[in-house]
């Protein structure tokens, strides 16, 4: 029975969920989230930070946010890194695949304004100017506390 | 023309074979046919049978074989050669001697071999050639010793007196009898190990041909063990039952194996053939073994016929539609098919219904019997019977593994041949089949589906050949409802696809009503989600190899399939490839060992004799006188 013990001895490290952040502007959603992660170009910190965001610990789904597989499964799309030429094709028909009403969400510097990629020669240019997007999240990488924060306040739980 | 004449000689069978079973046709002796042996016929309940299947089989394939022959270009001799091959058929079940049994089955090995060879202008169709011909003048030498010894022992010709004498032979004279024509008549129905004809002259005969060795002339394998094995030797030990189970079980799951690994639509039929033929015969093998339980030994070879005539309608039905893709596409490379769907409506039914027929699912034409046969399996009495106790639950999971593979290989065969977008341009521009084929394959088409849905209708056929064989016992009444007697199952094909039909009307009506009770939002085009890739293309679907190679995976050590990958580095690092090439070819495991080692120690041998023909006369005349004194010695 180890591990009745351990359970006992670890106890709680779930991240205390403290009160709702404000709601961004966005369609109501219903507490319900579903995406879509997209890597337009990423150096992968982000989506690090992503897994720590979706793992145990910060455990997103505890407020409705879900990694589905498909776009046609999803809300709205999650994407990280500066869009790099190869990848902005695909992006934009990941976001024609995804239903309405829909949310794009961009998570890091490179995501906002292509940090430290910017006129890069293989770089097409931020999310924004490829996609609309509707939440941006600093930081690079962000940490876990921040994606957590933007989500909540897309799915407003 | 000689397309009617095989439906004509086809319903002619049918129609014999029924009164056969009904009344029964005495014997009827034609001397002058043959000198000093004659002709003799004899119809009763078990020729009965199987005469009404060929010639329900033959029937239908006569209105498919004139539009496949103008479609595909036969000659015309090939087509003259099909009657003949039924006739040939009807008479092996039809004899009453056992020299006209003889007599017919060589007619029918040679009328077949001909088939076979039609397309002789290809390679593999001669090499298929050459294999039909040898294992089955081999499995001939068998039954002739076998039946040789049997007459003589005996005393007697006809079938009739040889049942009466037989029990008196001495248990040797039975063994070695049993042990020729299970190799006689197994080689011919397609049983381990004397299969490897049947994958090969099955996908080389033209269609026609192919649904008619396989849906008929195998049966007459199972037939010869029928009668010769069951009725005229009667009762055997405990271990004829035994290898006919062994044999049937290694059989089914070998032969479905295969077909759910093959890439060859007429090849996976074919190997399906011997997974199905693998089954009756462990029914068989059941039902001698529970001779002792009249009532479960009625359920087993309840469960065997009503197989034989279920593989008989969808095997027929397979073939014939594989055929009608064949002459649409010119295709056999399940991988290159595809997209049949929307081109070929009628043939993708026509197999769709094949296909459920032959993954023993329900409303399909072989489930009734696969559940008869698991049903005998389970009931089989253990108390007492240590032997039963041991062999039954193996038999049950050969069953149940033969099952579930055989759904993946027509799944595959279906799903991937018929469904998706087509694979090559000849599968893009496939036409539907000319009205001829439909007709044949639509004859086809209402016996699967009378032998799903309500299998009864073949209930007083099976009952008289049940008493023929088991005298008056128990068998399991197929009304309605299907009973067993003696054993706590029933089922019933024609209640549950009622109810099915009811439930899919329901869930029908349910969806209009809800469309109706609610506003959708209105519909939207937008384009297929491919993964962020351009365009969908059929190189990105699943194809038949890539949906077998779990199973082959698995199953590596039965299959030993000959994979080869070769890769070449680029010149300047080890660390980048120029090219990396990847051959897979599937033979035969049991082929491989078995025969070759055979075929090339005959080579050898011959290679070795060869140095003795040096062309000189003077030798020859030697040779003449030698061989001449040596009998003269010998002969003394």
């Amino acid at each position: 029975m180890g591990w009745l013990r351990r359970i006992r001895r670890t106890g709680r490290f779930v991240q205390p969920a403290g009160s709702a952040p404000e709601r961004a502007s966005v369609p109501d959603l219903n507490g319900s989230l579903q995406l879509r992660h997209v890597d337009a170009g990423s150096c992968n910190g982000c989506e690090i930070e992503l897994s720590g965001a979706f793992g145990p610990v910060y455990d997103a789904e505890r407020f409705g946010a879900r990694l589905v597989a498909s776009p046609r499964h999803a809300d709205g799309l999650l994407v990280t890194g500066v869009v790099t030429h190869n990848m902005a094709g695909p992006l934009r028909d990941t976001l024609e695949a995804v239903p309405h009403p829909r949310v794009v969400i961009a998570i890091g510097d490179c995501a906002r304004n292509c940090g430290v990629f910017a006129a890069g020669y293989g770089v097409a240019g931020a999310v924004r100017d490829v996609v609309p997007v509707d939440v941006e999240v600093p930081g690079c990488p962000p940490t876990p506390d921040q994606i957590l924060t933007a989500l909540r306040s897309v799915s407003g739980r | 023309m000689t397309g009617g004449l095989t439906a004509a000689v086809g319903l002619t069978g049918v129609a014999v074979g029924l009164f056969g079973v009904v009344r029964g046709l005495g014997p009827v002796r034609i001397g002058w046919l043959v000198p000093l042996i004659g002709i003799r016929l004899q119809v009763d309940q078990l020729s009965g049978l199987f005469l009404a299947i060929t010639g329900a089989v033959a029937f239908a394939v006569g209105l498919y074989a004139v539009a496949y022959a103008r479609a595909e270009r036969l000659p015309r001799f090939a087509l003259w050669i099909l009657p003949l091959f039924v006739a040939a058929m009807l008479l092996v079940a039809s004899a009453g001697s056992v020299s006209t049994f003889l007599l017919a089955w060589e007619l029918m090995a040679g009328a077949s071999l001909v088939l076979v060879c039609t397309e002789h202008h290809r390679p593999a169709a001669r090499s298929a050639g050459v294999f039909y011909a040898v294992l089955t003048q081999l499995g001939f030498v068998a039954i002739l010793l076998a039946l040789s010894i049997l007459a003589a022992a005996t005393g007697t010709d006809s079938f009739a007196e040889l049942a009466h004498r037989a029990a008196t032979l001495p248990p040797a004279t039975r063994a070695v009898v049993f042990v020729l024509t299970v190799a006689g008549f197994g080689s011919k129905a397609g049983l381990l190990p004397l299969h490897a004809w049947l994958p090969r002259a099955h996908p080389e005969a033209p269609s026609p041909a192919s649904a008619l060795m396989s849906a008929a002339m195998v049966n007459l394998g199972i037939y010869g063990l029928v009668r010769f094995d069951l009725q005229v030797l009667g009762p055997g030990p405990r271990w004829w039952g035994l290898t006919l189970l062994v044999l049937g079980a290694l059989s089914a799951v070998y032969g479905v194996l295969h077909a759910a690994v093959a890439t060859d639509l007429k090849r996976l039929l074919a190997y399906s053939t011997t997974e199905n033929m693998g089954l009756i015969t462990l029914g068989l093998g059941a039902a001698l073994l529970t001779r002792s339980v009249p009532g479960v030994a009625a359920i087993a070879l309840t469960a065997s016929l009503l197989h034989l005539i279920g593989h008989a309608a969808f095997k027929t039905l397979g073939f014939l539609a594989a055929g009608s893709v064949l002459v649409a596409t010119g295709l056999r490379d399940i991988d290159r098919l595809g997209g049949l769907a929307r081109r070929m409506p009628a043939t993708t039914v026509a197999f769709g219904l094949a296909a459920l027929g032959a993954s023993g699912l329900p409303l399909g034409a072989g489930f009734v019997s696969e559940w008869l046969l698991l049903q005998a399996l389970i009931h089989a009495p253990h108390e007492g019977h240590t032997l039963l106790a041991l062999v039954m639950p193996p038999a049950v999971g050969a069953v149940a593994l033969t099952t579930g593979l055989g759904v993946a290989a027509m799944v595959k065969a279906f799903g991937v041949g018929f469904l998706a977008r087509p694979r090559s341009d000849a599968a893009a521009e496939a036409v539907e089949a000319p009205t001829g084929m439909l007709a044949g394959m639509a004859v086809a088409a209402a016996a699967c589906v009378v032998c799903a849905v309500a299998p009864a209708a073949s209930g007083p056929l099976l009952r008289d050949v049940l008493h023929q064989l088991l005298g008056a016992g128990s068998a399991p009444r197929l009304g309605l409802l299907l009973r067993l007697p003696g054993a706590a199952g029933s089922v019933s094909a024609t209640v549950l696809a009622a109810a099915m039909g009811v439930a899919v009307l329901l869930a029908l009506a349910l969806a209009l009503a809800a469309t109706g009770a609610r506003r959708r939002p209105s519909a939207v085009d937008a384009p297929l989600w491919t993964c962020g890739a351009e365009r969908l293309t059929p190189r990105m679907q699943y194809t038949a190899t890539s949906f077998a190679q779990p199973l082959q995976r698995v199953f590596d050590d039965v299959l030993r399939p000959d994979t080869d990958v070769r890769i070449d580095h680029h010149a300047e690092s080890r660390y980048l490839l120029s090219r990396v090439a990847y051959s897979g070819r599937l033979t035969d495991a049991i082929e491989d060992r078995l025969y070759w080692p055979v075929v090339r120690l005959v080579r050898t041998v011959a290679r070795g004799l060869r140095r003795a023909h040096s062309g000189s006369v003077h030798l020859y005349l030697a040779y003449g006188a030698i061989g001449l004194l040596l009998v003269l010695v010998l002969a003394r």
